[in-house]
């Protein structure tokens, strides 16, 4: 490893990366046995498992750089210590899965094809020019994107072009995620690091190319973060939910293998 | 007979695919979707998600002349030795008079290949 | 010409008996598509409403991997439902029915579904009980009906059962974990065991219709969709299970069983068969919460249905 700073970068690049997939696989996770039909449900259950092994992927390399066992990575850090964006940690509507779950399919469409898309140009760049272990990942990563393009474009295209209704519910669906989006793109405090030290390419490139793929009409409102930043450790209440449950075996009895 | 329906819902299509290149096109099983397209992406996951496969086919069963009981059992018919090689079974011992082994059917279809 | 019931009925059991498979497209008397109907979707149900107590599992699990497998495991009992509910809708097309009715008939309790599925899971032991032990009750029964005069039936079931060997592995993996573990883990599972126990043998349903007033068996096993009967499936399931619970160092709540040498056959205490038909017409722990759910489900997705479906109308030709 060449510095003590390329090392940070990386580190705190890969956490990104891999808490991202966790958060939305965990979200995914949430809707099995409610998705619109029973056709959908399995295989939208198909993208959440590839998620959280992608994250599985990312965590494993962050053990490999000593950063702890990716069970202890996954389920014993505090909320501040992830690095995902705000809009994955984010619900699927209201209620809980257990408990009266109100979810909008128009906001998982959305949410999971502008995630997916900007995803699969993240991954683009560091195929490029990046840590080679993690350039490795980022190729067997990559088979699956495909599917999960084609899986939430379909959904995407299909929805906004049906009734008005569904048009409605998706239009707000894409006001709500805009909102959010820019936090999936951005970095955090080590962004310009991270670009210098050639890890990846810079926000402003990554954007671009995303609204280039969709049209100006989709992508007209500026990508924002309006709850702050995750990338820099801040998160909603939602986040402390989720990590509650996902890690409530985990935790029930400290010395055990499970 | 035609009866109204209060809700909307989707219809059958009938999934086949190609495990490999070299493979025949099966029948694999059906799935409800809206359309062709839902029904493709539908169809990847709900039966090849563990299973190796080279190429899927959807199409929509209204497209798709099955056959009745009735044309099932019309497709028997009586048998017909004349164009079967079980027809021609007495040749072995024919050749044999001859001093010759019949060609088997490997040998027939063998061609050049040693 | 015309065909008198009578000669059809004939020739249709003769096919029945000279193990030829019956398709969707055939002629079948109605009591036999009645019959299917029942137990296919019936069956189909019941997977899609077992998905619903492992669900709950499936965030909570206690590692990756674990996530990963529960995960899987919950996806194929959906992918099981949708094979089976295919089937049954196949066979209801002619009465002019789909999806949307079997779910109807579901909310409006008149489609049931398996006692196990009424029952709470409050603990990760009973995702490791559920996967190893009610699959594996599960599989029994369902590996007795490959052979079902049903041709689409019994295309399902294959699929279906080459799935469950992984959801058995699965849970005996989880079972054995916690046997090995800590105390607080092994007593975890001994809760779960205990806590199912009466769930498991109620399974496979009553002996004979003298428990519960009603059972299909003789008329499914006339017509070759079944060929045990309830108790030889339950007898299997305790000569399979029994052995490894006790193997492991656990107990079964039930101070009676043992194999009784002389008959060949596990003596056990009977589970309350008044309470099996409170649990399955929907008065079980769980059963208006998991039918909330489904409801739930079914209802905020309306709008995709309205959005995307095409068939507003059916044609009834037959
Ligand atoms: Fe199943
Ligand atoms: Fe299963």
């Amino acid at each position: 490893m060449e510095s003590l700073e390329y090392r940070e970068c990386l580190i705190e690049l890969i956490y990104q990366l891999a808490d991202d997939d966790f958060l939305l696989a965990y979200r995914g996770s949430e809707w099995l046995g409610l998705a619109p039909h029973i056709e959908e449900d399995v295989a939208f259950a198909s993208i959440s498992q590839d998620l959280m092994g992608h994250a599985a992927l990312y965590y494993g390399l962050l053990e490999d750089l000593g950063e702890g066992k990716v069970d202890k990575l996954t389920h014993d850090r505090s909320p501040e210590q992830f690095r995902n964006a705000i809009l994955v940690e984010l619900p699927n509507g209201t209620g809980t899965y257990l408990e009266d779950p109100s979810y909008d399919w128009a906001f998982t469409v959305v949410r999971n094809y502008f995630y997916t898309l900007s995803k699969k140009i993240r991954l683009d760049s560091i195929k490029k020019a990046s840590y080679e272990p993690l350039q490795q990942i980022v190729q067997k990563i990559s088979i699956e994107m495909s599917y999960h393009m084609m899986h939430w474009e379909v959904w995407f295209n299909q929805l906004i072009n049906s009734t008005p209704e569904a048009r409605r519910r998706m239009e707000e669906a894409v006001k709500t995620v805009i909102e959010e989006l820019g936090g999936v793109f951005s970095y955090g405090r080590f962004g310009d690091r991270m670009v210098r030290l050639s890890l990846i390419e810079s926000e402003e490139v990554l954007k671009q190319r995303w609204i280039t793929y969709l049209n100006k009409e989709v992508a007209k409102e500026p990508l924002t973060m309006k709850q702050g930043n995750g990338r820099n450790g801040v998160h909603t209440i939602h986040l402390a939910n989720a990590l509650d449950t996902l890690s409530e075996v985990y935790k029930s009895v400290p010395t055990a293998e499970w | 007979m035609v009866s109204e329906k209060g809700s909307l819902f989707y219809e059958v299509y009938e999934v086949f695919s190609k495990k490999t290149d070299t493979s025949a096109l099966q029948h694999q099983f059906s799935l409800l979707a809206p359309n062709q397209e839902l029904a493709f992406i539908m169809a990847k996951e709900n039966f090849f998600r563990r299973e190796q496969v080279a190429d899927i086919w959807v199409v929509k069963r209204e497209h798709i002349k099955r056959m009745s009981q009735e044309e099932k059992e019309a497709l028997n018919h009586l048998e017909k030795n004349y164009r079967e090689t079980k027809g021609y079974g007495y040749l072995k011992k024919k050749w044999r008079q001859y001093e010759q082994e019949q060609l088997t059917e490997k040998d027939i279809m063998g061609g050049g290949e040693g | 010409m015309e065909i008198s019931t009578n000669e059809r009925m004939d020739h249709f059991m003769n096919r029945i008996n000279d193990g030829e498979k019956i398709e969707a497209d055939d002629w079948m008397p109605d009591d036999y598509r009645e019959a299917l109907i029942r137990l296919i979707s019936m069956h189909g149900i019941s997977e899609i409403m077992g998905a619903l107590p492992e669900k709950e599992w499936v965030p909570k699990a206690p590692t990756v991997y674990r996530k990963l497998a529960i995960m899987a495991k919950v996806q194929d009992e959906m992918g099981h439902g949708q094979l089976l509910l295919r089937v049954a809708e196949d066979l209801m097309e002619p009465l002019g029915k789909n999806r949307d009715d079997i779910m109807k008939d579901l909310f409006s309790g008149k489609l049931k579904f398996h006692n196990v599925f009424h029952m709470k899971a409050p603990t990760w032991g009973d995702a490791g009980v559920i996967a190893w032990l009610v699959d594996g009750a599960a599989i029994i029964s369902q590996t007795m009906m490959l052979g079902t005069s049903y041709g689409p039936y019994g295309r399902a079931l294959k699929r279906i059962c080459a799935e469950e060997v992984f959801h058995a592995q699965h849970g005996e993996s989880i079972i054995m974990s916690l046997a090995e573990g800590t105390k607080e883990q092994r007593a975890l599972l001994q809760d779960s065991i205990n806590r199912w126990w009466s769930s498991l043998l109620m399974f496979f349903g009553p002996r004979t219709n003298a428990e519960t007033g009603h059972s299909n068996q003789d008329k499914n096993m006339r017509y070759k969709l079944r060929t045990k009967t309830n108790e030889q499936l339950r007898q299997e399931f305790l000569t399979k299970y029994v052995p490894r619970v006790w193997a492991l160092g656990l107990t079964i709540p039930d101070p009676t069983l043992r194999f009784d040498a002389e008959s060949s056959e596990w003596k056990y205490q009977q589970p309350d068969w008044e309470e099996f038909k409170k649990i399955v017409t929907g008065h079980g722990p769980k059963s208006k919460e998991r039918l909330a759910l489904r409801v739930q489900s079914y209802e905020m997705n309306s709008w995709v249905r309205e959005a995307l479906g095409t068939c507003r109308i059916s044609k009834v030709t037959r």
